[in-house]
């Protein structure tokens, strides 16, 4: 499902190079989940900008489904992000538009038939346990709930894979622990899931494999 | 799909709200004002027609000609271009106008001890030589022939009358550009505004993969209905107006310009400002769209 070889990342800050990822390779199969672990700056959100490619790697390849990222056209991107789902810390719920209207404006978007998108919502909403906070505004929603949203949008145009950028990084770690039983469930239903965290008990506690990174670099793959 | 893009198109119209309008206004205005001057030259070029039609060239002779050498002359002239009609008027015949003309004071005519007046022709153009360069050679060829002393075909105050309508629509043109120049920028401003409230919607677009038509295509919409909207407000502006006007004005046109009624614009016409103003708002939409 995804494949990363010897992939590096520079960002360029006036005449500074600032290297954020060095000779990255790994492989992680489809159906699997996996944990990214590390202290915040070792990598993780730039790895998996890379992987949705909102960046583009320096040097190296990267495989994402049947996509050749690091060679994607641009014309192209919209249609590698449609096989996957992205939740982020900051949730990035609209504010002016209902938990439903937040989940339906993802199908809208991508065209889904009319009569399809309220039962898909609202199943997407079951799979979290927020049916019944539907009508709610984000203002409204703890940020355990604004959290599970942003899980809700993300799997209700079921993707292949799931990218989850410290989903929990703003939650207490009795809502972090129900999160990760979230996303164990939507593994469970065959979803490729690839979580960054720098809770590292927490990732710990899941018992998945754990790409453990640190200073931009790979330094540990647990299984 | 159409639905949900027209639909967040008019969210956002409404979400742009003072600035939408204001472009929606400019629109209206430069639309207005070009039609308004673009009404204003209709009738008058209505009016520079008539008068083309019944334009008459009065050619006067050196010296009258013999009966019988009349109408050789009149179809000599007839041939030098697309005449219609000639006309012969005789010396006895002109003073008799002459004598009408002076009416009470007729007895002065008398008085001269010979007929000063020339002998003339009369010729009434046809249609395809109504135009001020054809009426312009045609002058210059009845000049020349040898028994013809003078011309007398008052072209310059049609073409002045015809430069003049030129110029009227030129000067229309030129404001209504002007505002529609404004009009397009106010729509990028208001539509470049909305993009910027809408930030957060379109990062999430691009995120879940929304085609990048469906990420554009909202802010293209938004400007055509400014643009539409514009349109349709100056049309209305302009039937206002000249409901307003027309009772008020027409007796006056009639008196100096000769027009039997005044016109508002052709359906073509309504039809290029309609979609004038589509492509005004279009243009701004899709300057903004390159923003997004």
């Amino acid at each position: 499902m995804i494949e990363l070889h010897r992939v590096s990342k520079v960002f360029s800050v006036g005449p500074v190079k600032v290297p954020a990822l060095s000779d990255v390779s790994f492989k992680i199969d489809k159906g699997e989940f996996a944990v990214l672990c590390g202290p915040s700056g070792a990598g993780k959100t730039t790895l998996l900008r890379l992987l949705y490619r909102d960046e583009v790697p320096s040097g190296g390849r990267i495989n994402v489904a049947d996509y050749n990222v690091s060679a994607l056209p641009r014309g192209r991107v919209p249609e590698l992000r449609r096989a996957m789902g992205i939740v982020f810390q900051d949730v990035k719920l609209l504010r002016g538009r209902t938990v439903y209207e937040n989940i339906a404006f993802v199908l809208r978007v991508l065209g889904t038939p009319r009569a399809e998108i309220t039962p898909r919502a609202f199943a997407a909403l079951k799979a979290v346990g927020l049916s019944a906070r539907a009508q709610a505004y984000p203002a409204q929603l703890s940020q355990g709930e604004a959290q599970r949203v942003a899980l809700a949008r993300a799997i209700v145009k079921e993707p292949a894979l799931l990218l989850a950028d410290e989903p929990t990084g703003n939650l207490d770690e009795g809502i972090a622990a129900e999160l990760f039983e979230l996303l164990k469930d939507i593994w469970s239903r065959g979803t490729t899931v690839l979580l960054a965290t720098h809770q590292a008990a927490l990732a710990e506690r899941l018992s998945r494999r754990t790409l453990v990174f640190h200073g931009g670099r790979l330094v540990k793959d647990a299984r | 799909m159409l639905g949900f893009l027209c639909g967040e198109a008019l969210r956002d119209l409404v979400r742009a709200g003072w600035i939408a309008l204001s472009s929606v206004l400019l629109i209206a205005l430069s639309l207005l004002t070009l039609g308004g001057f673009w009404m204003f030259s209709t009738n008058l070029g209505g009016a520079v027609a008539r008068w083309r039609e019944q334009l008459r060239i009065i050619v006067y002779l050196k010296a009258e000609p013999p009966p019988a050498a009349v109408d050789a002359l009149g179809g000599r002239m007839r041939a030098a271009g697309d005449v219609a009609l000639v006309r012969y008027v005789s010396k006895a015949e002109a003073l008799q106008a002459l004598k009408r003309q002076l009416g009470a004071q007729a007895a002065v005519a008398d008085s001269l001890p010979t007929n000063p007046l020339p002998a003339s022709f009369e010729l009434t153009l046809a249609g395809t030589a109504s135009t001020p360069a054809a009426t312009r050679a045609l002058v210059e060829r009845l000049a020349a022939m040898p028994e013809v002393e003078e011309v007398q075909g008052g072209t310059e105050w049609v073409e002045r009358l015809t430069q003049f309508q030129r110029l009227l629509g030129l000067v229309g043109l030129g404001v209504g550009g002007v505002l529609a120049l404004a009009a397009i920028l106010t729509v990028t401003t208001a539509t470049t505004l909305v993009l910027h409230a809408r930030r957060e919607e379109l990062d999430i677009m691009r995120l879940v993969g929304a085609p990048e038509a469906v990420i554009r295509l909202p802010l293209l919409l938004q400007g055509i209905g400014q643009g539409l909207f514009g349109a349709l407000l100056a049309l209305l502006g302009l039937v206002g107006a000249y409901r307003l006007v027309r009772p008020r004005l027409e007796p006056l046109v009639t008196l100096t310009l000769g027009l039997p009624h005044t016109t508002f614009l052709s359906p073509a016409a309504i039809g290029i400002l309609l979609v004038g103003g589509v492509l005004l708002g279009a243009v701004g939409g899709w300057l903004a769209k390159g923003r997004a």
